[in-house]
């Protein structure tokens, strides 16, 4: 399993640790009571240049990208001016501009917009590290600085940056003089704001924004270059205010012939894997280009596509290609409509389930696939609930009487008229309608009458079917089901599966609205028996 | 290191000329009716005759207004020194009038080598700008406001105003809000003398009781000191990166202001051609006389001379000098260019130009959509054929349902689940191909909120059919076309018709 993702392990470890690279570095020689030196303002351990080759080689199909990258950066001492980077996300836009800046061995600024989640943490951690300042317990995991004002921040910056700029100077100078030290190159200095994208959604984005792509201009420092990386294009930052743009640099999605080389490093059995992904890489393509999604559904599938295999060094042939392709064939076909979900061990049941459940929990939409192997950890009491909410977001109010009434739901279904081309057009707009609107709201007292209802139902049908051999079971857990209703209610709400809405204007009470999808809410009531399909009111 | 190939050295040369406005604008500064001896002219001679002047420079973005003052203000400095100092604020960070006078506080400290406290009050900090101002009244000094981002500080002041109006109630609304909107943007800008703004601002001074922004102060300096010399310059505006929006923005201020300052308004121009052939001279030609060996110099000279003749080199640039024609915009397509250049032969050559111009001219929405995966373009093309039923809103399962019904009236190939789809709905929504119409409404999930395409029906054919006719593999992959674009593209032909 490590094998096929160790591209996406590596990638993932060094964008993890790239924003706080230099603070780590940092941090790890702070027990050493090293003072801090400008050299923790490289990228990488020491002593290990790389050369463009090992860049090209690690990042296969962004070699027009990396070159473009270096003839914008220049040669040594080359001013730049500010540069846009931008492409969808996992295609290698952070990494490959942190390798080459271990590669050229200059000094830069990493921060990232997605950390630094408000102006004054961006700014406070741009200069931490510009002033090579650690927060340690000496000064109260403080900032060097205070500033909140983009004000502020110009003034200390350029203040910071002189002082660096010249000792940069300062250094290539008397270059040469200790061979051993890895020192910085050159004289520039960079600034690079990752993940640029989020400021938009910031307080105060109307103004930082144009800050920042504004920056250049308001230093007018040739000796700092200024990177902006982002995952939308240039063209969704527009603002009433506006800037010289920032030359662009556009990284585009992996094609395919990009994705089998990506996913062919690293490979044990490139003979095998090659004819692995001649299976699956066409079809997964079709769905999605991102190599994160696809490594995670190919490390599954590999593993299936090895398991008649006895040695796992083989060398396919013609015959054995033929006969692991068509024992593959039918997992491919369900892993491609579930190709998204996050791998849980198949090995640790347990911890699937748990895995699954969390996630229809967190994430209404996601959770109808995995009911399928979702044992439901929850009390009986919460499953009515649960689909007495389900009922009542569906159906209409004015439909409980008829549905619930003694006689049962099943009687109304005689009425039925034959449509005219009239009313079938009302039906088609009430269909639209309950498409946009999605499901209804309801107060608690229609929650709590029909989750009375439906638990004297199954009482009843639980009756019948076993002959009351159990009736003193039933009625005792019917006690208990009322005793603390409200507080399975305000549990089921936590899980996010009703949803608690506004007041409503009116009543002024509090309205619910139930989250789950039909699936869910039938596999809920085939776990109580109870036959839902009974009361769901179909258009 | 060893000694750096000339080449690399032109390289560095150049692009150190591109990063530097003030070399960029200094061929400009010798004509007489260039902007430059304008400037000078009226800040020399306001210097010497000790008035109060101010001038608003006007022009898009880009197009060298702060460079050429800067080139000003540094002859200016050369020639009157110990007589003038420079105040530089930018709307972009002191639009906030509290930050605005801690700024010109500290700047007046750092000038006159007094002690800047950070501690003091908004109060303390006016009272200090206008005792300066007072002071240097005195010894003959000038201080120079430069208003970078002008329009910025105008704008909080018209807002402040418009508010004012309104709970002022005393004139005709409209009549209000145009006066004095033009009062406090010119009020901002000029720090008048005293007797001409009690003209102007008559009506203004009526509402003054309780002003607490720039422009009170302003004029409360103006009372206390009639003789004080006093000029803020530089004006910029903000412009839009479209044309049409420049011209437009242009003219509302000059309609507003025209009437009184027109002589103290400088235009920038976006350059000639002729202008644009100097410029290109004079940034891209290589001294003869420097560092560089001298024979390399001529021939790089000579190579690039050739380049200039050439008519495709002509159309390259006026392509690009189409969408925008500021300078600075040249300027970073210059970059692009010469960071191009092969370091081995070390000359610059015609292809530099031609990859830049299609480095640089991206079209960001029919990338994505090429970036797109299949399943990803039938939610696009669902969502079209949505609009193009004048479905005024739809969401997530009206999509699905759209995407079903071409599934079984074309029986495509590519028929996923429904989490699936939604993840590359999903993907969609990231890439800000699509977007949801209300900004919030957390409460529903994602499948029930509408949502709109941000790609126009002509980006969207374009992308398909270039997705179609993609070279890299791409064809084969969809060796026959899906039956659903077949029809999109019919309808959105009938569309165009």
């Amino acid at each position: 399993m490590s094998k096929e993702e160790s591209p996406q392990v590596t990638r993932r470890t060094t964008r993890h640790t790239s924003a706080a690279v230099s603070k780590t570095a940092v941090e790890m020689k702070a027990s050493d009571t090293n003072p801090p030196t400008l050299n923790d303002l490289l990228y990488g351990e020491e002593e290990k240049p790389v050369s463009l080759d090992d860049v090209l080689s690690t990042f296969p199909g962004r070699k027009i990208q990396i070159l473009e990258l270096m003839r914008i950066l220049g040669p040594l001492n080359c001013p730049v001016i500010p540069l846009f980077i931008y492409g969808d996300s996992s295609t290698g836009k952070t990494s490959i501009i942190l390798q080459i800046f271990r590669h050229l061995n200059r000094p830069f600024v990493y921060a990232s917009c997605l950390t630094c989640y408000n102006p004054r943490i961006l700014f406070e951690s741009v200069l931490n590290q510009l002033l090579l300042h650690r927060k340690n317990d000496a000064n109260g995991y403080s900032s060097a600085k205070r500033c909140e004002r983009p004000s502020d921040f110009v003034n200390f910056l350029r203040e910071a940056l002189v002082s660096v700029t010249t000792s940069l100077q300062g250094n290539s100078g008397k270059s040469g003089s200790k061979k051993s030290d890895r020192r910085a190159n050159g004289n520039m200095f960079y600034l690079i704001f990752d993940n640029l994208e989020l400021v938009r959604e910031w307080d105060k984005s109307s103004t930082i924004l144009p800050f920042l792509f504004n920056l250049y201009d308001i230093l007018k420092m040739p000796e700092v270059g200024l990177i902006f990386i982002s995952s939308t294009s240039p063209d969704t930052y527009y603002s009433s205010m506006g800037y010289v743009e920032p030359t662009p640099l556009y990284f585009p999605d992996y094609s395919e012939d990009d994705l089998r080389q990506i996913f062919m490093r690293y490979q044990e059995n490139k003979k095998l894997y090659s004819s692995f992904l001649d299976v699956v890489l066409r079809p997964f393509v079709r769905i999605t280009r991102r190599v994160d999604e696809l490594s995670t559904a190919f490390s599954q599938l590999y593993k299936k596509y090895c398991e008649p295999l006895s040695d796992p060094g083989v060398v396919p042939n013609e015959e054995m290609k033929r006969r692991l392709f068509s024992n593959l064939q039918p997992h491919v076909a369900s892993s491609m409509n579930d190709i998204f979900r996050v791998s849980s061990q198949p090995s640790t049941e347990v911890g699937a389930t748990k895995e699954a459940k969390r996630k229809s929990g967190t994430k209404k939409s996601g959770g109808s696939e995995d009911i399928d192997q979702l044992d439901l950890h929850m009390s009986t009491s919460a499953k009515y609930l649960l689909l007495s909410a389900f009922l009542a977001s569906r159906n209409p109010a004015t439909l409980d009487a008829s549905l619930f009434d003694s006689t049962g739901g099943s009687d109304n279904r005689k009425r039925k008229r034959k449509p005219s081309e009239k009313s079938l057009e009302q039906k088609e707009a009430a269909e639209q309608e309950l498409l946009m609107k999605g499901p209804g709201t309801f107060p608690l007292e229609r929650l709590l009458a029909i989750f009375q209802c439906i638990t004297s139902v199954a009482e009843g049908s639980l009756e019948e079917e076993e002959e009351g051999n159990d009736w003193l079971g039933v009625q005792d857990g019917d006690d208990s089901l009322m005793s603390d209703v409200l507080l399975q209610l305000s549990s089921l709400c936590n899980a996010n599966f009703i949803v608690k809405g506004a007041s409503c204007p009116l009543e002024g009470s509090t309205r619910y609205r139930s989250t789950i999808s039909e699936d869910m809410a039938l596999k809920v009531a085939r776990s109580l028996k109870f036959p839902l399909s009974k009361y769901i009111y179909r258009r | 290191m060893g000694r750096e190939n000339p080449a690399e050295k032109a390289l560095n040369l150049l692009r150190r000329r591109l990063c530097d406005p003030s070399f960029i604008f200094k061929p400009f500064s010798d004509s007489p009716d260039s902007n430059y001896s304008k400037l000078k002219f009226t800040i020399s001679s306001s210097i010497t005759e000790a008035c109060n002047n101010s001038i608003l420079l006007l022009g898009p973005r880009g197009s060298g207004k702060i460079a050429v003052l800067e080139l000003v203000i540094r002859d200016l400095l050369l020639e009157f020194p110990e007589m003038i100092s420079v105040i530089k604020l930018s709307g972009l960070l002191h639009s906030d009038d509290n930050c605005a006078f801690k700024e010109i506080a500290r700047q007046l400290c750092g000038e006159h080598q007094l002690i800047f406290s950070k501690m003091a009050s908004f109060d303390d900090n006016s009272q200090f700008m206008i005792a300066m101002l007072r002071e240097c009244g005195l010894a003959h000094k000038t201080i120079i406001f430069m208003l970078d981002e002008f329009d910025l500080f105008a704008q909080i002041t018209a807002n402040y105003f418009d508010c004012k109006s309104h709970k002022a109630r005393a004139l005709n609304l409209d009549e209000v809000k145009v006066d004095l909107h033009t009062a406090s943007r010119i009020g901002t800008e000029y720090g008048l003398q005293a007797e001409c703004m009690y003209t102007s601002f008559e009506r203004l001074l009526t509402l003054r009781t309780n002003k607490s922004l720039l422009l009170h102060s302003i004029f409360n300096s103006l009372q206390g000191k009639q003789r004080l010399l006093y000029s803020l310059l530089d004006a910029m505006q903000s412009v839009a990166s479209q044309a049409v929006v420049i011209g437009d923005a242009d003219q509302l201020l000059e309609k507003r202001v025209r009437s009184r300052f027109s002589h103290r308004k400088l235009l920038f121009l976006p350059p000639t051609k002729e202008d644009v052939q100097r410029l290109l001279e004079h940034i891209l030609l290589l001294p003869t006389d420097s560092t560089l060996p001298q024979d390399y110099a001529v021939e790089f000279n000579a190579k690039f001379r050739n380049i200039l003749a050439d008519e495709r080199f002509k159309e390259v640039i006026k392509t690009y000098m189409n969408t925008d024609s500021a300078v600075n915009y040249l300027l970073k397509f210059l970059f692009r260019a010469v960071s191009n250049m092969d370091l081995v032969t070390g000359f610059l050559s015609l292809e530099n130009f031609k990859t830049a111009l299609s480095n640089i001219q991206r079209q960001p929405k029919l990338e994505c959509i090429k970036d797109s995966s299949i399943l990803e373009l039938y939610i696009l093309v669902c969502m079209k054929r949505l609009e193009i039923k004048e479905q005024s809103s739809y969401n997530f399962n009206s999509i699905m349902k759209e995407y079903k019904s071409i599934h079984d009236s074309f029986r495509t190939s590519d028929y996923y689940a429904q989490n699936v789809c939604l993840r590359a709905f999903e993907h969609l929504l990231q890439r800000e191909l699509i977007s949801f119409t209300d900004s919030r409404g957390n409460n529903q999930s994602i499948e029930f909120r509408p949502v709109k395409l941000l790609v126009s029906s002509h980006e969207l054919h374009q992308g398909l059919k270039s997705y179609r006719s993609c070279p890299n593999g791409t064809l084969d992959r969809i060796s026959y076309p899906p039956v659903g674009f077949e029809t999109n593209q019919k309808s959105l032909l009938r569309m165009y018709i």
